[in-house]
């Protein structure tokens, strides 16, 4: 489904990722692991389009289709999410309008009407209730004034508005206490469809107890270094990175 | 400038005749006065954004001779006009002195509370180049309550020029609303003074919405003359093109115990020139005085332009300010955002621009208003505004 291919990027002049390969069947959950700068961040904006990095050498295949052509919001109708690691203040955009922007541009993409006004509220107060957001959300700015973990239940809870094919969370896990880690965790599986693949990307194990993965790459300067099972994220959380840079 | 007085000095006669003793009596100060004063230069400080010469450049016609329905002004609005407007402080209110033969009076009598707006409809109409002078007076006595709606059309596509002076008298414990919402064309100039007195405990709220203009400069003088008066300027300029809007206030603290907040906000596309300036002057009497003054910017091009100029001038020792202004670009974060939700990229960039001015469109306490402009904002955003040339302000009462 997603094919990513001897894959270089650079932001502001400088090589940040420098030959990645990696592919997500359907229904995949991907664990990206390593320390902070390795690239992660990166590797995701490039994936969702950002307009300050520059792809230089290498391909991005999903379902078929090139992405690195499209536009952000084009990738987002083709079904890419991205979970932000710090996602930003919209002040006085308010999270209805905004998420009924969303889903009439994704609809509007694929040739479907405009939702309806009571469908969609039907919709987002049914969400956001598993993620455990009150009734004022829809009223309140984009993430004006959200806590941390407000922020990252509102990141999951877009996700499940928008029914991505492959979700990307951006430590979605760092700055959580262990109830905001649950609700996310839950939250996540509860609100992700079955054949939804997910890069996750994290330094610890906690997040992944809740959302298990199939596949654990390991990222070092760029590069992945090192791919494993779930065991891999065990391994990592008791021993760090050390011992896998050594072997290199 | 000489052209000017030159017609007024051939056609006098027919001015006078087609206008009320009352005007005919203060144009000759006016001539003296426009004839010292000269049109602005950039050189004097409070035009020194706004080109005022280049409004007068095309070669404007006058309707000097239309008759004028029988009008009779009551003593305590005949008395006041021409005392806050000085002829001898700005050349444009001379000039519009000199010239204006109409004066569309409106009076509220001590006590009476108005529930609905008065609508003051001006829409401009003509097949060659027009220059229009026009005058109000606004006496608004004890206790007495009214809203003003006022808004500014052009329906061809000529060059138009409108000068308009404003008189406004607060009474004590009265309070007046004005709403000015100007939708003309790229050819309107307009140069228009307002001048307000607010006495002991009255009000007065003024909202300025820059739909669409031309070159625009709009000067609101507010005197906080009796104690515990308060006033709130509100303004909204939405300009791209080569759309210019200028907004010079003066809010004058002369008494103690006085309130004013004062915000504005242009959002500035394409070639756009946005100037606001805007004086607080906090007499030494004026002691407990309160007051916020904040200009805010959103610019969305390289090319528009914004100046902004706040200025406190305090000069008693008790006293709440605080004034400041900022200028920003549309925030890239936020566009990527929306953008990786689905949102294309010319929506983004249109909630943002509504979310902007949201805030300044929220604090309009006439609701059926406030709604209508907001829509009026998201249809100009949306660039669709043309479309509705025809339709009036007949949205918020009917
Ligand atoms: N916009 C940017 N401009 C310059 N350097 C950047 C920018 N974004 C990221 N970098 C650099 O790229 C490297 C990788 O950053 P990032 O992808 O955020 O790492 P990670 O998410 O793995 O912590 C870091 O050295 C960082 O300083
Ligand atoms: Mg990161």
């Amino acid at each position: 489904m997603l094919q990513i291919r001897n894959l270089h990027a650079s932001v502001g002049g400088k090589e940040i990722l420098k030959g990645i390969d990696l592919t997500v069947k359907p229904g995949e959950i991907h664990a990206l692991m390593g320390l902070n700068g390795a690239g992660k961040s990166t590797l995701s904006y490039v994936m969702a389009g950002h307009p300050a990095y520059t792809v230089t050498e290498g391909s991005v295949t999903y379902r078929g289709k090139d992405l690195l052509t499209m536009s952000p919001d084009e990738r987002a109708h083709e079904g890419i999410f991205l979970s932000f690691q710090q996602p930003v203040e919209i002040p006085g955009v308010m999270m209805f309008n905004f998420m009924r922007a969303a889903i009439n541009a994704k609809r509007k993409a694929s040739g479907q009407e405009p939702i309806g006004a009571s469908e969609f509220r039907t919709l987002m107060q049914e969400k956001r209730k598993l993620v455990g957001l009150d009734s004022r959300l829809a009223n309140r700015g984009v993430n004006e004034g959200f806590s941390g973990g407000e922020r990252k239940r509102n990141e999951i809870f877009q996700m499940a508005m928008l029914e991505p094919s492959l979700a990307i969370l951006d430590e979605t896990d760092s700055g959580l206490d262990v109830d905001a880690l649950r609700i996310v965790g839950e939250g996540f599986n509860r609100l992700r469809k079955e054949d939804t693949s997910a890069i996750v990307i994290t330094h610890y194990q906690r997040l992944l107890d809740y959302i298990r993965p199939d596949i654990v790459h390991v990222l070092i300067d760029g590069r992945i270094v090192k791919t494993g099972g779930p065991e891999l994220a065990t391994e990592i959380e008791q021993r760090g990175f050390d011992w896998i840079k050594e072997t290199l | 400038m000489n052209q000017y007085l030159e017609l007024f000095q051939e056609q006098r006669a027919l001015i006078d005749s087609n206008s009320l003793p009352l005007l005919n009596s203060c144009r000759e100060a006016a001539a003296e006065a426009f004839a010292r004063l000269g049109f602005p230069t950039k050189r004097v400080e409070r035009y020194k954004y706004t080109d005022v010469a280049s409004a007068f450049a095309p070669e404007y016609g006058l309707k000097l001779d239309t008759p004028l329905s029988q009008q009779t002004i009551p003593d305590v609005v005949a008395s006041r006009y021409g005392t806050l407007a000085d002829v001898n402080d700005d050349a444009i209110t001379a000039l519009n002195t000199m010239l204006a033969q109409e004066l569309t009076v409106v009076h509220i009598p001590a006590g009476e509370r108005r529930q609905q707006p008065i609508r003051l409809t001006r829409q401009l109409h003509s097949t060659v180049p027009l220059m229009q002078n026009r005058r109000l007076i606004v006496v608004v006595e004890e206790g007495a309550e009214v809203s003003l709606l006022m808004s500014d059309q052009t329906d061809d596509d000529q060059d138009f020029l409108t000068t308009q002076v404003t008189e406004i008298f607060v009474g004590k414990g009265a309070s007046v609303e004005v709403y000015d919402i100007e939708r003309t064309n790229a050819r309107c100039h307009r140069l228009h003074q307002l001048y307000a007195d607010v006495s002991a405990g009255g009000r007065f709220l003024h909202t300025s919405f820059t739909a669409t203009c031309g070159l625009t400069r709009n000067t609101t003088n507010v005197r906080l003359s009796g104690e515990g008066a308060s006033t709130e300027l509100l303004g909204t300029a939405i300009i791209d093109g080569q759309q210019h809007c200028d907004n010079n206030t003066l809010i004058d603290h002369a008494a103690p115990g006085c309130k004013s907040h004062e915000l504005y906000k242009y959002v500035a596309d394409e070639h756009a020139t946005g100037a606001f300036a805007g004086r607080v002057l906090v007499r030494q009497e004026a002691q407990q005085t309160e007051s916020q003054e904040t200009n805010a910017n959103l610019v969305c091009t390289p090319w528009a332009r914004i100046y902004t100029q706040p200025m406190l001038e305090i000069y008693a020792d008790d006293v709440q300010c605080s004034h400041g202004s900022t200028v920003g670009q549309m925030n890239e974060a936020a566009l990527f955002y929306m953008q990786q939700r689905g949102i294309g990229a010319d929506e983004a960039r249109l909630l943002l621009k509504q979310a902007f001015t949201a805030d300044v469109l929220n604090l309009i306490p006439f609701e059926p208003l406030r709604d209508w402009l907001r829509n009026l904002a998201n249809r100009r955003f949306e660039g669709d505004l043309n479309h509705c040339r025809t339709c009036q302000l007949c949205g918020p009462t009917k």
